[in-house]
């Protein structure tokens, strides 16, 4: 979709990614039959031994610091408007010991060449001599299972975490991955200042049957699903503002107003998966008088369904959107052909930015704050997964090699705009990037060998907003972060890393449903079409799945709020 | 074939293998690199089928994941979408069948009367070229012309005409696919029609013509009894793929008419078994489409060797 990968607009699309998996189901349903999977969820208090202790790190302060939610436990990513000058070092000497190792990470463009420029200047920096072998992005999925199923795992392996619906990760930490519990756990952390200042919700992900395995790679303090974004040029040229928007009913009366579907305008495009949310539908469970109830069970799932059927036939939907074409979303949006659509927040960045002005120099994007449907009462949105790539380390090596590793990933770890952060993430001055306006600007070199990520994919600092040359992004992300962090809660089994049966996973998922939920709001099936598919789904495992969730995870394991 | 004749040529018996093995051993070691080919991409992953009977885990792999027995089956038949899914995989198979498979023939047989050389080459570089266009571009191009936002649907708002939304109607989806189809593919189908065409002995038309048949005559009693045996060799072919009616145009145009409309076999298994991390299962509905269309195929040859025609192979 995008052309010239470059670190930047990658990252955004692993965001993106695991915007995604956040709406997909929390719990790690793994494949597999009956209760052959040993790692399960955690115990309230095994998890609580296991997790490191959270020490911030100010070594880097931001333009704009982040902002607490409060009790929700929510911290907005601090935003950049400059690249620190000169960047300070957080870790002192070098931290490894001239061990040799293997490490897999996955890579969406072009190889670059083994025992390249930056790979021996990271090598000398870490003290370690490192073989890296990144692999293709997109059969990621492919390639892994083969090196598991042969039992012949790298020394330290990136796996993505919205795997854990599909595979089996549970059992492979029991059998395969080292258990970090007894070098990270509680203070043991504070060895390495970079990891303690990982968010904790982060940590938890990484963590099965009450041990933690999982380095984060890509966290947040501010797991938030996505938004409803508009196009704030064009609304605010015809006189709206966003805090003129307070529900649903304004949203539809926008329709009307918006759509000129002979000028070729439509003021929709698809909403449903973040929009659906303001009419207080969860991830996927609610507790109700102390028992479970699935999101399809709720009365408040069919209206949010009938209004955004309404939108579909009432003629605001974009007939691309209807007609499921969602690749060209983006082309919609700069165009101007749509004017509101739903999406990760991945999208609000600089390559967002610069695709817009290049259709219309006032581009802007905006997002709606987080409402609800009716307008009264307080807004909402559950909170997705803390990290949505963790990386591990084989079981096979010895402690003193962990040790090592751990004291790497401390380096790699290192904040935004650190010294250690610069060489990880650009590369050597000179060579791999230059200065540019104060921007590390990649050379040639740089391009080839450091853009084509393979470090940030074993441990990386959490998320910050930075996009150089792309101020206004940056300060309007931020400001929408800060007006919506305490909106957040925590959904039941928030973060809670748990094994499911294979015919319980498929209920899980409710593929059936989904698909005529996905024709409901396209306008194409009625509301009572989509009850009567959960009604189906309810006798085919639906019913089955909700007690099971009771028995194994609600009554042994609490609900992880 | 000619070494099938010259076995029992002359005596009329056998020669015995070792015999033979030697005379043709020649373009046997031709073969090999095809057979290995074969033997490696598409006999190798046959075993891959044990999955349909487990609860297959990539993770751990083949040999230690869970047995399922039949579980998988009897979830699969007791399933409404799969056989949805079957059902619209044989019907868009009959209607392309009908309305599909006619066209090449006629396409050959009208590119057959052009004299001119240089218009034909033209003509059929053109109708060539959607073939080698991915089902990506071709539904774009379709839903650009057709498609709710599309040219036709703008010209009609503009001249304040209800639009006419052909590309999201799941009642006339059959005809759609098959349009795409005929459009994307027919022009490559005619190539095997024009070499069966071409190798029709020129002299019969002439004599023929000499003794006074027309047009229609000729066509009748030398064009298409020429091009039977081909006829009847696609047909079979085309009845042992029934139940693969394509892939992607239907992944394609799935959330554009509804799964329920546009669920085929080969999609069904995508979204109910891989997509959900359920790989036995998706397995498992593979595992039964491929056995039905070996019957199929069977069935169609059979059928082909009872009218006298070789079918897939002579007997």
């Amino acid at each position: 979709m995008r052309q010239g990968l470059n670190r930047r607009s990658f990252l955004s699309s692993a965001a993106t990614v695991a915007g995604a998996a956040a709406m997909a189901p929390l719990l790690s349903a793994c494949g597999g039959g009956g209760g052959k999977h040993k790692a399960g969820a955690n115990t309230e208090q095994g998890l609580k031994a296991a997790l490191p202790a959270f020490v911030p790190n100010t070594a880097v302060p931001a333009d704009i610091p982040g902002v607490s939610g409060g009790s929700n436990g929510a911290v907005t990513d601090p935003g950049f408007l400059t690249y620190p000058a000169n960047p300070v070092a957080t870790v002192s000497g070098v931290p490894g010991k001239g061990g040799s190792y293997t490490a897999v990470t996955p890579l969406w463009g072009t190889v670059p060449p083994a025992g390249n420029s930056f790979y021996a200047a990271m090598n000398k920096a870490l003290g370690v001599s490192f073989e890296m072998k990144p692999a293709d992005g997109n059969n990621y999925n492919t390639i892994i299972p083969t090196m598991t199923a042969a039992k012949k795992l790298p020394d330290w392996i990136n796996l993505p975490a919205w795997w854990n619906s599909n595979f089996n990760t549970g059992g492979l930490a029991d059998s395969q991955l080292a258990d970090l519990t007894p070098y990270l756990a509680g203070d043991k952390i504070k060895k390495y200042p970079n990891l303690a200042a990982l968010p904790t919700g982060a940590w938890q992900t990484g963590v099965w049957g009450d041990k933690l395995y999982g380095i984060p790679c890509f966290s947040t303090a501010m797991p938030l699903p996505g938004a409803v974004f508009y196009r704030r040029d064009l609304l605010e040229a015809k006189g709206i503002t966003a805090d003129q928007v307070k529900s649903a009913d304004d949203l539809m009366n926008l329709g009307k107003e918006l759509t000129d579907a002979k000028g070729g305008v439509w003021a929709f495009d698809d909403v449903w998966t973040y929009l659906s949310i303001a009419w207080g539908i969860p991830a996927k469970w609610i507790l109700k008088d102390g028992k479970l109830v699935h999101k399809y069970e709720m009365p408040e799932f069919l209206e949010a369904l009938d209004w955004h059927y309404k939108l579909a036939t009432s003629g605001y939907l974009h007939p691309d959107a209807i007609a499921g074409n969602n690749a060209d979303g983006g082309t919609r949006f700069y165009a101007g052909k749509t004017l509101i659509g739903g999406g990760g927040l991945g999208a609000w960045n600089l390559a967002d930015h610069q695709s817009g002005i290049a259709a219309n120099p006032a581009y802007r994007r905006g997002a709606f704050n987080i409402m609800t449907a009716s307008g009264t009462g307080t807004p909402q949105i559950f909170m997705g997964s803390s990290s949505s790539m963790l990386s591990y380390l084989n079981a096979k090596l010895r402690p003193e090699q962990i040790e090592e590793l751990l004291a790497v990933a401390n380096y790699l770890a290192a904040p935004y705009g650190s010294a250690e952060y610069t060489l990880v993430n650009f590369g050597v001055e000179g060579v791999h990037y230059n200065r540019v306006n104060g921007v590390p600007t990649a050379t040639e070199e740089g391009k080839k060998d450091v853009q084509a990520t393979t470090f940030p994919f074993l441990a990386a600092p959490p998320s910050v907003i930075s996009n150089p040359g792309g101020d206004q992004v940056t300060k309007d992300f931020t400001a929408w972060q800060a007006a919506n962090v305490k909106t957040l809660y925590k959904p039941l089994f928030w973060n809670m890393n748990l094994s499911m049966p294979q015919t319980m996973a498929t209920a899980d998922s409710g593929q059936a449903v989904e698909d005529t939920i996905k024709d409901c709001y396209h306008g194409k099936k009625k509301v009572s079409d989509v009850q009567a598919a959960i009604s189906t789904w309810k006798s085919n495992g639906g019913d089955r799945l909700k007690e099971w969730m009771t028995d194994n995870v609600l009554n042994k394991y609490g609900t992880g709020q | 074939m000619s070494a099938a004749r010259s076995e029992r040529g002359g005596t009329g018996k056998l020669l015995n293998w070792r015999t033979r093995l030697r005379r043709d051993k020649s373009l046997l070691l031709m073969t090999v690199p095809a057979v290995v080919l074969l033997l490696v991409f598409n006999y190798a992953p046959l075993f891959g089928l044990v999955t349909a009977f487990q609860y297959y885990d990539p993770l751990v792999g083949v040999r230690d994941s869970e047995w399922a027995g039949l579980a998988q089956f009897q979830q699969l038949f007791n399933d409404p979408l799969f056989w949805g899914a079957l059902r619209n995989t044989l019907w868009l198979s009959f209607v392309q069948l009908v309305l599909f498979f006619p066209v090449p023939v006629a396409l050959a047989l009208l590119l057959n009367t052009v004299l001119s050389e240089r218009l034909r080459n033209f003509i059929q570089s053109v109708v060539y070229l959607p073939h080698f266009f991915s089902w990506v571009l071709a539904i774009t191009i379709f839903q650009q012309m057709l498609g709710g936002a599309g040219i036709l649907n703008h010209f009609l708002r503009q001249h304040d005409m209800q639009p006419w939304d052909i590309t999201t109607n799941p009642h006339t989806f059959a005809l759609l696919v098959t349009s795409q189809a005929v459009w994307k593919e027919a022009g490559w189908g005619i190539i095997v029609f024009l070499a069966a065409l071409a190798a029709i002995n020129s002299e019969l038309y002439e004599a023929a013509a000499a003794d006074g048949a027309g047009r229609w005559r000729r066509m009748w009693h030398i064009t298409l009894p020429g091009l039977r045996g081909v006829i009847v060799l696609m047909l079979v072919l085309r009845l042992g793929n029934a139940l693969s009616v394509g892939f992607e145009q239907f992944l394609i145009q799935r959330e554009a008419v509804g799964h329920e409309t546009a669920d085929v076999l080969d999609t069904f298994s995508f979204y109910y078994g891989i997509t959900n991390g359920n790989y036995s299962f998706g397995a498992a509905a593979g595992l039964f489409k491929s056995v039905i269309s070996l019957l199929l195929i069977w069935g169609a040859n059979k059928l082909a060797h009872a009218f006298g025609e070789d079918g897939l192979y002579r007997k």
